[in-house]
């Protein structure tokens, strides 16, 4: 008897039922959030995939994705109030992408990540990018050739062009948070442009052709200061940045020959080490730069098959890096007066005691902070030929 | 509640000796001395059954001494009684000087045991109860008038099967035969295998009305004797009424009733049996079927086939780990699959999620009842299959295989990916050598869906614990069910997950074999290969 009961008891936790079960077809899966804000509201959009038309059977032809609005005083509210105009409840547990307008950014972004950040259902992987010139939900109205849900494309596209390039940044929801806390870093984000016609951007008509009439491209870096954004580095300033944060995989320079013409330098290893040190009470850092290269393509004469050569190279390529890199730090310096490379990091590492005093004013101390720059350019290789076809030829 | 809970629990109770075994008969009733007053007593206990012969002649001095001689037809074998028994006491004795002697003195039936009669087994009779059971075993009984004491002569002979390939446990390499299901062939069978004198043998009749006839074997010196003297116990307070199948006798003499595992190992392949006493193992072999126990038996005995110890080492390691893998996808691939879409839609992959979520899109159940229709639906086909005449077995599979494969998914009833989890599941459930262990996991399959469709991973994370926690508190023969991965034992690993090639297994199992565990005598000279010049 007294075992009976003990099993009735035991059957009974199964009587509670599937407490948070919600079936496949019961998601609205999010892959990306636009986040605008205009009249002190915040207009929420959300990318959601329609999944039938993703699969491999092929759908009827309708559009990957729809975009669903939701307006609200918080971000919460307006996530909440777009289940008036869909029968599913947004999923945000796949989230790749969010974009925040340029507006909402100069405003501050801190707000606003709150509910992302805290929401038990988002993992903490996805990119935050900033839409520059344009609002959130422009970007998100964009249907992309080659990747049938733009959110994918965003995120591939970042991710591909941060490893080959290196003139963006993915920089991930935790990153971001890292950074925004962190008194020796201040955060950087990058642009998302749309260009062409936005009207014909949502329409299938967009990938009908080969050259899109409008498409979404990844811009330079957005700098802020705190949670606010405060302008924009040029390519070769974000490549600077890159370089500096040590976040390069892979890249390609271009060098100047010393008889004309240019070569390029596809760079394999890019190593930089930032050491902070105080100066009779003003801070320095050095930058030791470590990168180990091969002759990418060669559009001048020069020999290759002589040592010499490749010394020159080296060297040519040093400097291009050392100067990309000091004009990154001094322009920084003076127009946005705020530590994006994390040199603040640096000094609290090295001379914890001198930043404590220095903390309240860094951003005034990192103005005046002097950087030392010293980079070292390996060459290993030269690739399948020896000389530019063009020298051959002539000799 | 309470009163259908107690009728239940004597079920559930393991055999207990019971203190006052009803005796079918009173008391043994002897032979009389009067060869007519013995005859109608047979015939009237057998109800003059037609397929009893009784046959009266009269031999000895000028025919002074009256005899019957009584056998089953069908279960004796008639021309050899003609030969040895009726040729033997009518005529040839009288080519001999003994036929003088044959007459009515103390000392007959021991001249006719030790002159007459050419046959091989003779037992002397005194009571009705051997005289029945013997007879209708297949011997025949000899009485002869006068006397309250009668002789049974062996001389059993019936149509039966003879040994033929394996069916249920089929390998590529190693002997093909298989046990039948005459009780003397299959210990023949073995001793065929180990011809080692402690190879022991003992036998008893279980069965009051069956009486079939058990052996117990065993090598005397290797198996642990505790062992065998708990089985002797086990099997002596069996009272019942008939055992057609070792399957009764398991059932019997198992540890615990409250488990889906099976805890008493059986096999119909001689190879495996031998190998098992050869580890210390006891076998049971039961008259009238091909399948023998072998007790202790250990959860990672249900991983191995015999055909791992004849092929390579290394190929047998990748086996045995393909084993343990599929007997997890068999248990689990259900409730992961039906946790990660029901639950936990983080975990998949974005791209696998988006697909799935399309084949989902007009399914009208929830993942665990289009899981549940599935399994369902399989379990059907399957004990559909098993049961039908051949004949038609093929064009059921072909019905099954449409049903559950193309049209389900067509009809938009059942998802595809669905589909392919319980193929993946059915499939894997196959590769276990043994079938006992495979029903064990269709089981447990189901409670772990259940538990995935009520609480997700946290669900199936407790019931794993739980089914480790059981695994671990149950005993074959008191030995660790689990021996020896745990309590583990590290000379026992190279026999469990892999197989160390043969010469590097020094040892038997411990624990089964608690003496003489070694193995191998000479570790040093067991690596095979050229002596080396030193």
């Amino acid at each position: 008897m007294k075992k009976g009961i003990f099993i009735l008891l035991i059957l009974s936790i199964f009587l509670t039922g599937c407490w948070n079960r919600r079936e496949l077809n019961e998601l609205g899966i999010t892959l990306a959030i636009g986040i605008d804000k205009s009249d002190d509201e915040y207009l929420v959009s959300a990318q959601v995939v329609v999944p039938s038309e993703v699969s491999m059977k092929g759908g009827t032809g309708a559009t990957p994705v729809t975009l669903i609005k939701g307006r609200g005083e918080t971000v919460y509210e307006a996530i909440r109030k777009m289940t008036k105009g869909m029968s599913r409840k947004i999923y945000p547990g796949h989230l790749r992408m969010l974009i925040i307008s340029e507006s909402l950014a100069k405003e501050g972004i801190g707000d606003p990540l709150d509910l992302i950040s805290r929401d038990w259902e988002l993992r903490s992987d996805f990119y935050v990018a900033v839409a520059r010139d344009a609002t959130a939900e422009q970007i998100l109205n964009v249907q992309t050739p080659l990747e049938t849900i733009p959110a994918n494309k965003m995120f591939s596209t970042l991710k591909v062009s941060e490893e080959n390039w290196a003139a963006t940044v993915g920089v991930t929801l935790d990153q971001l948070i890292t950074d925004l806390r962190s008194d020796g870093k201040e955060a950087v984000l990058t642009g998302i442009l749309v260009t062409g016609n936005s009207e014909i951007g949502s329409s299938k008509q967009n990938v009908e052709t080969i050259t899109p009439a409008t498409s979404i491209k990844l811009d330079d870096l957005a700098v802020f200061k705190e949670d606010k954004l405060v302008g924009w580095l040029t390519e070769d300033e974000s490549r600077g940045y890159n370089g500096i944060v040590n976040q390069v995989k892979n890249t390609v320079g271009t060098v100047s020959c010393p008889e004309g013409g240019k070569a390029d330098i596809e760079v394999l290893h890019f190593k930089t080490k930032v050491k902070g040190i105080v100066k009779n009470g003003s801070p320095e850092v050095d930058l030791q730069v470590n990168i180990e290269a091969n002759v990418g393509a060669v559009e001048c004469r020069i020999d290759l098959t002589k040592p010499e050569s490749i010394k020159i190279l080296e060297k040519a390529y040093e400097k291009a890096v050392e100067e990309t890199i000091n004009h990154s730090i001094i322009s920084v310096q003076e127009k946005y007066e705020t530590d994006i490379f994390g040199f603040g990091n640096a000094i609290h590492r090295s001379n914890p005691k001198e930043w404590k005093t220095m903390k309240k004013q860094w951003n005034q101390h990192f103005t005046d902070l002097a950087a030392n720059v010293k980079v070292d350019v390996k060459i290993l290789k030269t690739g399948t030929v020896n000389n530019s076809v063009v020298v051959k030829r002539k000799d | 509640m309470g009163f259908f809970y107690e009728k239940n629990n004597n079920q559930l109770e393991p055999p207990t000796p019971s203190k006052n075994p009803v005796k079918e008969h009173k008391e043994k009733q002897t032979l009389k001395t009067s060869l007519q007053a013995n005859i109608k007593i047979v015939k009237a206990t057998l109800g003059e059954s037609t397929d009893i012969v009784i046959r009266e002649i009269r031999i000895g001095n000028k025919g002074t001494l009256k005899a019957g001689i009584m056998y089953t037809d069908g279960l004796s074998d008639a021309p050899s009684i003609q030969k040895f028994i009726m040729e033997s006491l009518m005529l040839e004795i009288k080519e001999t000087e003994l036929e003088s002697e044959l007459t009515p003195n103390p000392k007959l039936l021991d001249t006719i045991k030790d002159f007459a009669l050419t046959v091989g087994e003779i037992r002397d009779v005194t009571d009705f109860d051997m005289l029945f059971t013997t007879l209708l075993s297949g011997n025949v009984i000899l009485l002869i008038d006068g006397y309250s004491e009668g002789m049974t002569l062996g001389n059993k002979r019936w149509a039966e099967r003879g040994v033929t390939e394996s069916t249920t446990q089929t390998v590529i390499r190693g002997p093909r035969e298989a046990f039948s299901e005459n009780m003397r062939i299959n210990t023949a069978l073995i001793r065929r295998k180990i011809k080692d004198p402690n190879l022991w043998m003992e036998s008893r009749d279980i069965g009051k009305r069956t009486k079939t006839n058990i052996a117990v074997m065993y090598i005397k010196g290797i198996a642990n004797d505790d062992i065998v003297e708990e089985l002797r116990l086990r099997l002596d307070r069996i009272d019942i009424d008939g055992i057609l199948e070792s399957g009764n006798i398991e059932e019997l003499i198992q540890d615990s009733q409250m488990t889906t595992f099976p805890t008493v190992y059986n096999s119909e392949r001689p190879d495996v049996v031998a190998a098992a006493i050869l580890e210390g193992r006891i076998a049971i072999i039961v008259d009238g079927t091909p399948f023998v126990l072998t007790v202790p038996a250990l959860f990672v005995e249900f991983f191995q086939s015999s055909e791992d110890y004849y092929q390579r080492a290394d190929f047998t390691s990748l086996v045995r780990i393909l084993r343990f893998f599929s007997f997890g996808i068999a248990l689990l691939a259900p409730a992961l699959f039906i946790a990660a879409t029901t639950f936990h839609h983080e975990m998949i992959p974005t791209a696998l999620l988006i697909n799935l979520a399309a084949q989902r899109e007009g399914v009208p159940f929830p993942a665990f009842i289009e899981a549940l229709i599935m399994e369902i639906t399989f379990e059907i086909l399957r004990e559909a299959g098993l049961r039908m005449p051949r004949a038609i077995g093929s064009a059921m599979s072909i019905v099954g295989a449409f049903v559950i494969g193309t049209a389900a998914v067509e009809a938009g009833m059942i998802s595809a990916a669905m589909v392919i989890v319980v193929s993946i599941t059915a499939i894997a459930s196959f590769v276990s050598p043994t079938y006992d262990m495979a029903m064990s996991v269709r089981i447990l399959r189901f409670v772990f869906m259940g538990l995935a469709a009520s609480f997700g991973l946290f669900g199936i994370t407790v019931g794993l614990i739980a089914l480790i926690l059981h695994l671990c508190s149950l005993r074959s023969y008191g030995i660790p069910y689990m021996y020896p991965i745990a309590p583990f034992n590290i000379s026992g690993q190279k026999d469990t997950f892999i197989r160390l090639p043969i010469w590097k297994m020094f040892t038997r199992t411990p624990l089964i074999s608690q003496e003489n565990i070694k193995k191998q005598q000479n570790p040093a000279s067991a690596k095979p290969g050229p002596e080396k010049d030193q």
